[in-house]
């Protein structure tokens, strides 16, 4: 279970979060929506320790997670994946290095290179991607490739938990809805409990088993895909209103 | 007034950063395929540099030393003072300064992209420390090359030196290579070496927290490569300062 429980967070005078509160409990795929500079690239990165509260805590599985340092925060982070808005993929290795990178990290030394092999075949397979991408570098890589190298990479080492940075932003249609499945199938078929931050209206709805909506550094809404879509907050019915209404 | 107290601040997180250097130095897992892969990146990659530079600066200081010395008919005593030069200033320096533009400004940019395309971030949400995989093998690679190049500079640059003043000036052979060897004793060889050891510490360090501490996009990594390389060769060119005050004093 993950718990963030109010947590503040200035940079300068620009203070992005403002007493953010929220669970997650274990298997679910939680979604924060909000505008562009909303801060929930930032209330992601507090979930993994990238970034330190000014006030406020975050707990993983009990295990404070704000208060962690060096070497008991990295032990912390095994139980995590990641994917990266722009992927973040290593530039200079290939997709073979890329995914079996946390594989090698984590279990240096014990772990052996065809363990690793079949491994990485796996998790591409769980993204639909064959053997022939793996000597690719990710330069040579297309967009919704590089995301769904990104995603096997976040799944190799088995996480108990991923998190998704904006996974669907700059995909099209058709990728959009591949990764959304992906999440889904993760979620159903690995048992991860997932954490996604997304503009993306409609993926955030097709995904969540939860919602939350960040707007001026505070949730507006939260609770079920269904209960936040009849939420009387007039910034939470404007955003959602923009989609729906063009549904 | 904001941008000295900015600048003293970024000072400061850069100690922080080589104390972090240094204490991940000592911690397992270690990567020497990394290391290696550094050294042939800073070192064997910047041979052909390295070699031209010292070979071209030698026969031009060989001449340069013909020229004067001519006048006190004094020409047996190039090959010495030129090897002088080179073994304790020349080579350390001039390999410093011509590393740092070509594998200095490549790990500051490398890095620099890394941290801000997030690749940096990933590392450690893979419970990888950034510093231990990235930069300590940077830092242990330019300790242990830059030494080694600087022997290169030094072997180099006195053959160009011994073809000017012997092949074209038309030195004897034997005062040529006997007053090198009553000019040049192994404490100057170690004291230049000494010297290209700090640099490579002091470049190594610089240029990777350039490329750590990198923001803005690709603005932000090209503003952080210029000042890599301005501020290491101003670094090279104080500590050499200070470190030959303190062996041979006013």
């Amino acid at each position: 279970m993950i718990e963030v429980i109010d947590l503040w967070k200035s940079f300068g005078e620009n203070r992005v979060l403002r007493g953010i509160n929220l669970t997650i409990p274990d298997g679910t795929t939680y979604v924060v929506l909000g505008g562009s500079g909303s801060g929930k690239t930032v209330l992601l990165k507090h979930v993994i320790g990238l970034l330190k509260p000014d006030q406020g805590l975050v707990r993983v599985g009990g295990v404070e997670i704000t208060k962690l340092e060096g070497k008991a925060l990295t032990e912390a982070r095994q139980r995590f994946g990641m994917v990266f808005q722009g992927a973040a993929l290593f530039d200079s290795m290939d997709v073979y290095d890329n995914v079996a990178f946390p594989l090698r990290e984590k279990q240096r030394g014990h772990i052996a290179t065809e363990e690793i092999r079949r491994r990485v075949v796996e998790k591409l397979k769980v993204v639909d991607l064959g053997e022939e991408v793996l000597p690719r570098f990710p330069a040579e890589l297309s967009g919704g490739m590089r995301k769904r190298v990104a995603l096997a990479r976040a799944l190799v080492s088995d996480p108990e938990i991923v998190l998704y940075d904006e996974p669907t932003t700059g995909l099209d249609p058709i990728t959009t809805e591949y990764v959304d499945d992906m999440i889904v199938s993760a979620k159903q078929r690995l048992g991860v409990t997932s954490m996604v931050i997304s503009h993306d209206i409609a993926s955030a709805f097709k995904v969540a088993d939860r919602l939350a909506v960040l707007y001026d550094g505070h949730l507006a809404a939260e609770g079920t895909p269904e209960e936040v879509r009849q939420s009387r907050d007039p910034y939470v019915q404007h955003f959602l209103s923009l989609w729906f209404e063009k549904q | 007034m904001e941008r000295v107290k900015a600048a003293f601040e970024d000072f400061g997180r850069m100690l922080f950063f080589a104390v972090e250097i240094f204490a991940w130095m000592f911690r397992p897992p270690f990567r020497p395929e990394l290391i290696l892969q550094q050294m042939a990146f800073i070192g064997v990659g910047s041979v052909f540099i390295v070699g031209v530079t010292g070979t071209f600066s030698g026969m031009v200081f060989g001449l340069q030393m013909n020229y004067a010395m001519k006048q006190f008919a004094a020409q047996g005593y190039v090959g010495g003072s030129t090897a002088f030069a080179l073994v304790r200033e020349l080579s350390p320096v001039f390999t410093a300064l011509m590393v740092t533009g070509r594998s200095g400004s490549a790990i500051t940019t490398e890095l620099g992209t890394m941290r801000v395309t997030e690749q940096i971030d990933a590392m450690e949400t893979m419970a990888v420390s950034p510093i231990q995989y990235l930069v300590v093998p940077r830092v242990i690679a330019s300790v242990a090359m830059f030494p080694v190049l600087t022997m290169l500079y030094s072997v180099l640059g006195y053959a160009g030196a011994y073809v000017m003043g012997v092949y074209v000036a038309g030195i004897p052979v034997g005062p040529f290579l006997d007053h090198t060897r009553g000019f040049v004793d192994p404490d100057d060889i170690y004291h230049g070496l000494l010297k290209a050891l700090v640099f490579g510490l002091i470049v190594s360090v610089i240029t990777t927290w350039r490329g750590y501490a990198a923001t803005g996009g690709a603005t932000g990594v090209g503003q952080g490569t210029t000042r890599a390389v301005v501020v290491s060769s101003i670094a090279i060119l104080v500590a050499d300062y200070l470190i030959t005050f303190a062996a041979v004093g006013a």
